[in-house]
């Protein structure tokens, strides 16, 4: 059995490989761009039952970001909800047989969680320019500085840890499982590893919007009290 | 484990795509319609609101209309109400008026019934009574009735005053008696009244049935009435002046 921490290229082009992972997320995005294309191609006032879904999911992506920041969601709401669909789908896309989740190979998370990291300083200068995110590591005082810069990584790489531990352990454990068993045995583990990849891309989108909001909230001309 | 730059860098890449896609495709759309759909029902919400209070207020108009209805019905009925009571009114004083004229008219056409009935009564005594005379007349002693009758009629000159009297004196007398007096009647008769005059007069005689009795004394300008007739006549004046009959019958014939 190969390691599932070992990633091997499908192809190359030039010097640059082309992992398993990369196509993956490829096909992902086709099947979500079209399914978008199809869903809102012919939106009316009376929905069906797949604009009803689609936008029950909206709704409920718009009032989790009003819950957290108070604020309206419109902002937020492309980047937030492409990142719970896009996790959630790539962590349920160990379910086609002979596909593993972009998430469970270590580039995934960790180009996640650098685009949190980065919309983190996008949002937090866009509210307050580039000096009020700066003053916002220094509160609640200067000493603070060197700890709140640190934890602006370690908390977005505490992301990707999470995010690529718990996919990539649901992975190892059923392909050990599914080594060593009969067929359906695997089968609990993978309906476990549904909820948890489902839990998994809650919880990634919502610490994402917890840390802009933070962001947002400490570059503001006045920061609200905590 | 490895990790692999490239991959990284492809797949932020192909996140941002990702976003931008979905944004353009399915969440900006999605949250469109949604708004929409809000604004579409809040739309329909203040139009049913407005209709509602239009309603309301139509509904508020109409009850007020209809208190009007009410108040109008109730000053028409009470008119009307009025109006009954003075027709009514008028129609019981018509009826009263209506009634007492006929009892008015119904006591009056008794009162001429009666009055005419009296009359008739008092016509028909009157004939009773010439009759009556008449036959006792027919029985009694037409010579001893002629000689009462002349001493009446001289007792009537007697009883005129003397120029009156001499007035007659020198008239043209007629003497009128129910039976043609015969020539020694004549005689008497004349004698007597150029005794009762104080001075000799030759008068006229004429007979008429309808005296029943007695002689009575006419000049162009003077009548003595004496004869049962007149007497009679002179007891039915009597009897009409006087409708309860006490009048003096008897001094009068006298």
């Amino acid at each position: 059995m190969d390691s599932p921490l070992l990633s091997v290229p499908l192809f190359m082009v030039g010097p640059v490989p082309i992992m398993p992972a990369v196509v993956t997320t490829w096909a992902i995005m086709a099947a979500l761009v079209l399914a978008a294309g199809l869903l809102t191609r012919r939106l009316t006032l009376v929905p069906s039952a797949a604009q009803a879904a689609a936008e029950l999911l909206v709704a409920a992506v718009d009032r989790q970001i009003r819950d957290v920041t108070g604020a309206p969601p419109a902002p937020f709401r492309a980047f937030i909800g492409t990142l719970f669909v896009f996790i959630l789908v790539a962590n349920w896309s160990s379910l086609v047989p002979g596909v593993t989740p972009p998430t469970a190979s270590m580039e995934t998370p960790a180009a996640l969680a650098a685009l949190v990291f980065l919309s983190i300083i996008f949002f937090g200068i866009r509210e307050g320019g580039v000096g009020g995110f700066l003053r916002g590591f220094a509160l609640p005082n200067p000493v603070m500085i060197p700890l709140n810069m640190l934890e602006s990584i370690t908390r977005s790489f505490s992301m990707f840890v999470r995010l690529f531990g718990n996919v990539m352990s649901g992975v190892f454990v059923i392909a050990i499982v599914g080594s060593l068993a009969a067929l359906l045995v695997p089968v609990p583990l993978m309906a476990l590893d549904l909820l948890t990849g489902a839990v998994q891309a809650y919880i990634f989108a919502v610490l994402s919007m917890v840390f802009i909001t933070s962001a947002v909230e400490k570059g503001a001309p006045h920061p609200k009290e905590p | 484990m490895s990790f692999d730059p490239w991959t990284l860098g492809f797949q932020a890449v192909n996140v941002l795509v990702l976003v931008w896609l979905l944004h353009r495709f399915f969440w900006t759309p999605v949250a469109a319609m949604i708004a929409e759909r809000q604004a579409r029902s809040a739309t329909l919400l203040a139009a049913a609101e407005a209709t509602r209070a239009e309603a309301d207020t139509a509904l508020a108009d109409l009850e007020a209309a209809r208190a009007a209805i009410a108040v109008e019905r109730d000053a028409m009925l009470a008119a009307a109400h009025k109006d009954a009571e003075a027709a009514r009114a008028a129609i019981l004083d018509a009826a009263r008026d209506e009634a007492t004229a006929l009892h008015d008219t119904a006591r009056a056409a008794r009162v001429r019934a009666a009055a005419a009935l009296k009359r008739a009564a008092r016509q028909e005594a009157q004939g009773l009574a010439v009759t009556i005379a008449r036959r006792l007349a027919a029985r009694l002693d037409g010579a001893a009735i002629d000689a009462a009758f002349l001493g009446w009629l001289v007792q009537g000159i007697a009883d005129l005053s003397a120029a009156e009297r001499a007035a007659l004196s020198v008239a043209r007398l007629e003497v009128v008696s129910a039976t043609p007096p015969d020539a020694g009647a004549q005689a008497r008769i004349a004698a007597a009244l150029s005794a009762a005059l104080g001075a000799p007069v030759t008068p006229g005689f004429r007979t008429d049935p309808a005296l029943i009795a007695g002689h009575e004394l006419h000049s162009p300008h003077f009548s003595l009435r004496n004869s049962w007739a007149a007497d009679l006549e002179r007891i039915a004046a009597a009897l009409r002046a006087d409708p309860d009959g006490n009048a003096g019958v008897t001094s009068d014939a006298a």
